[in-house]
């Protein structure tokens, strides 16, 4: 079974990509991941929710926190890949339209 | 109408996953949507805007049960009553937990930038946009009835929602 995160990273560029369910459940985990990301300072993140599935607002939340902590040190992030459920979900939190999705 | 799928969970967030398989199978019976994946029986294939609907809404109501209501302890149930028919879905949840003050649940930003975007308190805010009805009834037991019809709009692009 694939993890339900997974963190990339090259000089230029910090990947994470989601799978399945970010949740309630999961997305304390991933929480913690971010703050490691945000810690590092990278200068470019790319999340990738191509196979997330579904999305709660806690899920949301987690995902917010990683984009304002990326923006506010200065680096640039990019969120793609979403589709069906989660998409629908940003789409009614007008998020879509500030994640550029 | 048929009679009610009657499933009782213990109201922790360990059970979340069972309920919300169980809401959207009974979505499906509503919509016909095929599974994606017919050789993964347990894939989350929540595509149709019906199941995307009704299934995003009652996540976020078993979230608030769980953590509001129960304050994350155990020993709480939650009862659900499911009811699908041929043009909705009827969902209720009872729990015997803390009433919740749904009128206390601020709205979300009307205008979205990096300053303002919400970090929590969202839940209900989908919840209700997502479905057709939505009402909170305090008890004990307190009572969340969720509706979705099925319809042909779109759900979540603001359009053709009243």
């Amino acid at each position: 079974m694939p993890t339900p995160f997974e963190v990339q990273s090259t000089n230029n560029e910090t990947r994470l990509i989601i799978r399945g369910s970010l949740d309630i459940n999961s997305a304390p985990a991933l929480a913690e991941e971010i703050d490691r990301i945000t810690a590092s300072r990278p200068a470019r993140v790319v999340v990738d929710l191509a196979q997330l599935d579904l999305i709660d607002s806690s899920g949301v939340a987690a995902l917010v926190k990683l984009y304002k902590g990326i923006r506010s040190a200065g680096g640039e992030i990019s969120i793609s890949g979403a589709r069906d459920q989660p998409l629908a979900i940003f789409k009614l939190l007008r998020m879509d339209k500030v994640f550029n999705l | 109408m048929g009679a009610p799928i009657r499933l009782t969970v213990p109201g922790t967030l360990r059970y979340r996953a069972i309920a919300v398989r169980t809401v959207a199978e009974a979505a499906r019976l509503v919509s016909a949507s095929a599974r994606v994946d017919p050789k993964d029986p347990l894939a989350n294939d929540v595509r149709h805007p019906f199941d995307t609907a009704i299934v995003s809404a009652f996540m976020e109501i078993f979230n608030n049960v769980a953590i509001h209501a129960y304050q994350r302890r155990e020993g709480g149930t939650i009862e659900l009553s499911i009811t699908p028919s041929d043009r909705e879905l009827v969902i209720e949840l009872r729990d015997n937990g803390r009433p919740f003050d749904i009128d206390r649940v601020e709205p979300l930003p009307s205008d979205l930038d990096d300053d303002s975007l919400p970090e929590g308190g969202m839940g209900i805010h989908i919840a209700k946009t997502m479905l057709d009805e939505m009402t909170y009834e305090p008890g004990p037991p307190n009572l969340w009835r969720l509706c979705k019809r099925l319809s042909t709009q779109p759900v979540a692009t603001g359009a053709g929602r009243s």
